[in-house]
C-alpha cells in the first residue's frame, strides 16, 4: 500500500512536471549590438504589437557593445539569438570554431559611411585626400576602411583617422577638430540634430557607393538554440520579419514602441534613425532576392572583404557555412 | 548732560559692530566650502555664456539642470536605483568576504603566504580589462555586476583591516594568553577593536569604490543604471544629462560616504580620532 501510494505520489508529479514543462512558455534571449536606438527598434515594435505573446514567447532583450560582443556571448551561450553584422560573425569562424549561424539578413546594402560639413569642398571620397576624420575606437569600420579607399586608387594612409570614444566623435565634428566621422549611416539623425546645433549640415558618402557590397547587420542564433529548438528560431524569425515589416511601413510606430520600453529615447529621432536603417533594408537587392534572403553571391563578396581586411586566405572560410537559409520566412 | 546721552549709544554702537562683523566672520568662516561651491558655479555659468561653450563640449550648471529636468523622475529613481542596489549588493559581499578573511590572514601564517599574493594579483589586474570577459562568464543580470563591484571594492578592505589587526600591542596579545583567553575571544576583544578605526577608514574607501565598480560594469553591460546612462546620453550627444547623472553618482558617493561615518560616529565613538569627537 505505501509503495503504490508512493508511486501514485511521484507519477502525479511527474505528470504535472511534465505538463508544466508542455505549458510553459518558450522564452527568447535577444541581444542587440548596440544601445538602443532607432534602428534597433524592431524588436521593441515587435514586444509592443504583442507578437511574442500571441506566439507564447517570453523575449528578454539586451543591449550588446557592438557585433563581436553579440557573436561572443551567443556563442557562450549568454544570449539567444541577436543581431550583428554578418562581417564580425564571418571573422569570428574564420579564426575558430564559434558555435553561431546567421539565420536571416536585414541590411543588404553596407551601412558604413563618411559623414562631412557640407560647403567644405569633400563631395566625392577622393575629396578626403590629407584630411582627418574621427572613428570609435572599436568599429569595425576600420579594419575595411584602407581597403575602401584602395579600391578607390587611394593610398591606404591618404586620410588621417583618429580613433577615439563613440561619443567623442559628434563634438570633436561639430567643433571642427575633424573633417568628418566614420559612422553607420544610422547615426545620421543623431549627428544631424547635433549639427544643428552647431550650425552646420551634413554630407554623406555611402561606403556602398564606393564599391563596399555585402550584408550587413544580420540576425544570428546561436546553433545550441537552433539543434534544440529550431520551431522557435522560425517563430521567431517570422515575428522579426512582421515587425520589420510594419516598421518600414511606419517608422514613427518603431520610434514609439522604442520610447514605451526605454523610455529615455526620443521618439522622434528613433524613427528617424529607424528610417534611415530601412534604406538599407528596403533596398532593390532585398526587393530581387526577398528580405532576409542570403544571396550566395553577394555572401561571397560579403566574405572577401573580410578575408581582404583581416589578411586571411579567401579558402580560410566557406562563407556558407556561416549562413543557414533554412528558417527565413516566406 | 547731553553728552553721556549721545555718547552712550554711540559706545553701545562701537560695541555692536564689532559683535556683527565678528559674527559674519562666523557665518563665512562655516560657510566657505558652500560658498566656495557657488563661486565656482558661478565662474563656471558665466564663463561658458561670456565664450559661448556649445553644451555638448561642456554644458553650463543651467543647462545641465534642464538637462536633468528633461528626464522623468521615474526613468532618474529606475537609474539611481540599478546603481545603488549593485553597488551596494557588490560592498556587503566584500564586507562579509572582506573582514573574515583579514582575521584569518592576521592570524595564519601560512595563509597569509599563500593567500596573500593571490589577493595582491586579484588587485593588479585591471578589472575595466577583465569586466567584459566576466560578464560573458556570468552572463545577464546583476551577477557581474556585483562580483566586478565586489572585485574592485574588497582589496582594500582586506589589507586595511590586516594592518588593523597586526597593530594590536604584542603586550596585550600576551596578557590575555598568560589569562588563558581563547583564540576567539582574543580576535573578538582586543583584535578587532584595535582594528576598528582601520576598518572604518577602509570601509569609507571602498563605498565610494562600490558606485565606481557598477559604473564600470555598467558601461560594460547594462541595462539600466547611471553608468548606462552616462554611455546611452552621450550615445546621443546629450552632454548635459551625462553631465546630471554624473552629479547624481557625485551625491551619491558622497552620501554613502557620509553615510559609513555616521555609523562609526554611533555604534564605535570611541575610535573616532580626538579632533572628529
Amino acid at each position: 500500500m505505501t509503495f503504490r501510494a508512493l508511486r501514485s505520489i511521484l507519477l502525479a508529479l511527474g505528470v504535472s512536471a511534465l505538463s508544466a514543462t508542455a505549458g510553459a512558455a518558450d522564452k527568447i534571449r535577444w541581444l542587440n549590438d548596440w544601445l538602443p536606438a532607432g534602428d534597433k527598434a524592431v524588436i521593441y515594435l515587435a514586444v509592443q504589437e504583442g507578437l511574442f505573446e500571441d506566439a507564447g514567447i517570453e523575449v528578454e532583450i539586451n543591449s550588446g557593445r557592438g557585433s563581436s560582443d553579440v557573436v561572443t556571448k551567443l556563442g557562450t551561450g549568454a544570449a539567444d539569438m541577436g543581431t550583428g553584422g554578418l562581417s564580425a560573425l564571418l571573422q569570428a569562424q574564420a579564426g575558430a570554431e564559434v558555435p553561431v549561424t546567421a539565420v536571416m539578413s536585414i541590411y543588404t546594402k553596407q551601412p558604413d559611411a563618411v559623414f562631412v560639413a557640407k560647403g567644405a569642398g569633400i563631395d566625392r571620397l577622393q575629396d578626403l585626400k590629407g584630411k582627418t576624420l574621427a572613428t570609435a575606437t572599436f568599429s569595425a569600420s576600420n579594419v575595411t576602411w584602407p581597403l575602401v579607399l584602395e579600391a578607390n586608387g587611394m593610398e591606404p594612409d591618404a586620410v588621417k583617422v583618429l580613433k577615439v570614444d563613440p561619443g567623442a566623435m559628434g563634438p570633436m565634428f561639430a567643433t571642427g577638430r575633424v573633417d568628418g566621422t566614420i559612422n553607420w549611416i544610422t547615426k545620421l539623425p543623431a549627428f544631424e540634430a547635433l549639427m544643428n546645433d552647431a550650425g552646420k549640415e551634413i554630407k554623406v558618402l555611402p561606403w556602398s557607393e564606393y564599391g563596399f557590397n555585402g550584408y550587413g547587420l544580420s540576425v544570428f542564433a546561436s546553433d545550441r538554440l537552433i539543434q534544440e529548438n529550431p520551431a522557435l528560431v522560425a517563430k521567431v524569425l517570422d515575428i522579426y520579419k512582421k515587425a520589420l515589416r510594419i516598421a518600414i511601413d511606419d517608422p514613427a510606430k518603431a520610434g514609439a514602441a522604442l520610447k514605451a520600453m526605454v523610455p529615455d529615447v526620443d521618439a522622434d529621432i528613433a524613427a528617424e534613425e529607424f528610417a534611415a536603417s530601412a534604406r538599407l533594408i528596403d533596398t532593390d537587392v532585398a526587393g530581387q532576392d526577398g528580405l532576409g534572403a542570403f544571396e550566395p553571391e553577394l555572401l561571397a563578396e560579403t566574405w572577401r572583404w573580410v578575408a581582404k581586411a583581416q589578411d586571411l586566405p579567401e579558402d580560410s572560410l566557406d562563407p556558407e557555412t556561416s549562413v543557414t537559409r533554412e528558417f527565413i520566412p516566406e | 548732560m547731553k553728552s553721556p546721552t549721545i555718547s552712550a549709544p554711540r559706545s553701545s554702537d562701537r560695541r555692536r559692530w564689532p559683535d556683527m562683523g565678528r559674527a559674519l566672520l562666523k557665518v563665512l568662516d562655516r560657510g566657505a566650502p558652500l560658498f566656495a561651491s557657488l563661486l565656482l558655479l558661478l565662474i563656471w555659468e558665466l564663463g561658458c555664456r561670456l565664450f559661448q561653450v556649445p553644451s555638448y563640449l561642456l554644458p553650463a550648471p543651467s543647462a545641465i539642470v534642464q538637462g536633468a529636468l528633461s528626464v522623468s523622475l521615474e526613468s532618474w529613481l529606475g537609474h539611481i536605483w540599478a546603481t545603488l542596489r549593485v553597488s551596494l549588493q557588490g560592498y556587503a559581499l566584500a564586507v562579509i568576504i572582506g573582514i573574515p578573511l583579514a582575521v584569518a590572514l592576521a592570524n595564519s601564517r601560512l595563509l597569509s603566504r599563500t593567500l596573500y599574493p593571490q589577493l595582491v594579483i586579484i588587485q593588479s589586474t585591471p578589472i575595466v580589462a577583465v569586466a567584459p570577459i566576466i560578464v560573458v562568464v556570468l552572463g545577464a543580470g546583476d551577477a557581474p555586476r556585483v562580483a566586478i563591484t565586489f572585485l574592485i571594492t574588497f582589496f582594500p578592505i582586506v589589507v586595511s583591516t590586516v594592518t588593523g589587526l597586526l597593530a594590536t600591542p604584542p603586550a596585550m596579545l600576551e596578557l590575555s594568553r598568560s589569562l588563558g583567553a581563547s583564540r576567539l575571544r582574543e580576535v573578538k576583544n582586543i583584535q578587532l577593536p584595535f582594528a576598528v578605526p582601520y576598518i572604518f577608514s577602509a570601509l569609507r574607501i571602498s563605498v565610494t569604490l562600490a558606485i565606481i565598480g557598477a559604473v564600470v560594469a555598467e558601461f560594460v553591460a547594462a541595462e539600466d543604471g547611471l553608468g548606462f546612462f552616462i554611455a546611452f546620453s552621450t550615445s546621443f550627444f546629450k552632454v548635459p544629462q551625462a553631465f546630471a547623472a554624473l552629479g547624481v553618482l557625485v551625491t551619491l558617493s558622497l552620501v554613502l560616504f557620509q553615510l559609513v561615518s555616521l555609523t562609526q560616529r554611533l555604534l564605535f565613538p570611541w575610535s573616532l580620532p580626538d579632533a572628529e569627537k
